[in-house]
């Protein structure tokens, strides 16, 4: 299903146990602990306006539904505030899955091919790194409210590295 | 021995507007120094000074090359690298 939240920067395409609690990092039926997730967890990028993505959401609707892909977002319009022209779509899936949803995408015309671990990810969202650093700097905030936003991004990464059998809590987006 | 390099929208201005080019070289270094005597100044829009990819991803058959060998990447034939503005790897 397709969750369009206009008060959301992300359009969402999800499978609809995830509303009644459910992870969407699942690999083989299981949901992944913090460990697993920094292993072998990430997406496909596709880039493009918002018009192609939404057309690409709709068309991969059913496979998530049918669990082919595990989950899907994509900008609602390109984050200006990280100086980017075009929305990007994340197909979320396990590495060891990656080749079988890279087919799937193929299908439907990707060419460009880029794969993002969750790991590399964090690491460009953790204080100094240069999203988090990119990101703030296009904000209004204070410097006390960067830095608490900082704080918060190093505590949740850390929390995740420390508990590597915990079952993995996405980001609230 | 030429690679084709996929460009999204937002970077064609780089490429005089191409979404798809060819460069030659056995490592991505040198690809990127070919690609910079067809368009000038990509080198310096992808490499910083300390000679360290700065504003991109480049990805090597769909993997961040960072998590290869970076620049030193070896490339061959068949391979197909992809570049995409950092921001969108986030």
């Amino acid at each position: 299903m397709i969750i369009d939240n206009p008060k959301s920067h992300f359009i969402l395409v999800i499978h609809p146990r995830i509303l009644n609690g459910g992870k969407y990092t699942i690999y083989q039926g299981s949901e992944m602990n913090n460990g697993e997730v920094m292993q072998y967890w990430g997406k496909w990028l596709v880039l493009g306006e918002p018009d192609y993505l939404k057309i690409l959401a709709d068309k991969f609707d059913p496979l998530v539904e049918s669990e082919k892909i595990p989950c899907i977002k994509y900008d609602r319009q390109p984050s200006a505030n990280l100086g980017i022209k075009e929305c990007v779509m994340m197909v979320y899936c396990d590495r060891r899955e990656r080749d079988h949803i890279w087919k799937i995408l193929e299908k439907h015309g990707i060419k460009l091919k880029a794969w993002v671990t969750e790991k590399e990810t964090m690491e460009m969202w953790l204080p100094g790194g240069k999203l988090m650093e990119q990101w703030l700097a296009g904000t209004d905030f204070d410097e006390e409210t960067k830095n608490k936003n900082r704080e918060d991004a190093l505590m949740r990464i850390n929390h995740i590295l420390e508990h590597s059998e915990e079952i993995f809590s996405p980001w609230a987006q | 021995m030429a690679v084709k390099v996929r460009i999204p929208g937002s970077l064609k201005k780089w490429f005089n507007g191409h979404e798809t080019v060819f460069c030659k070289g056995s490592t991505l270094a040198e690809c990127i120094n070919h690609l910079d005597e067809m368009f000038a100044g990509i080198r310096d829009q992808i490499i910083d000074k300390h000679n360290e990819i700065s504003s991109v991803l480049i990805f090597l058959n769909g993997d961040n090359i960072r998590t290869l060998d970076g620049l030193s990447t070896l490339i061959s034939t068949d391979d197909e690298i992809s570049i995409i503005p950092l921001a969108a790897g986030g």
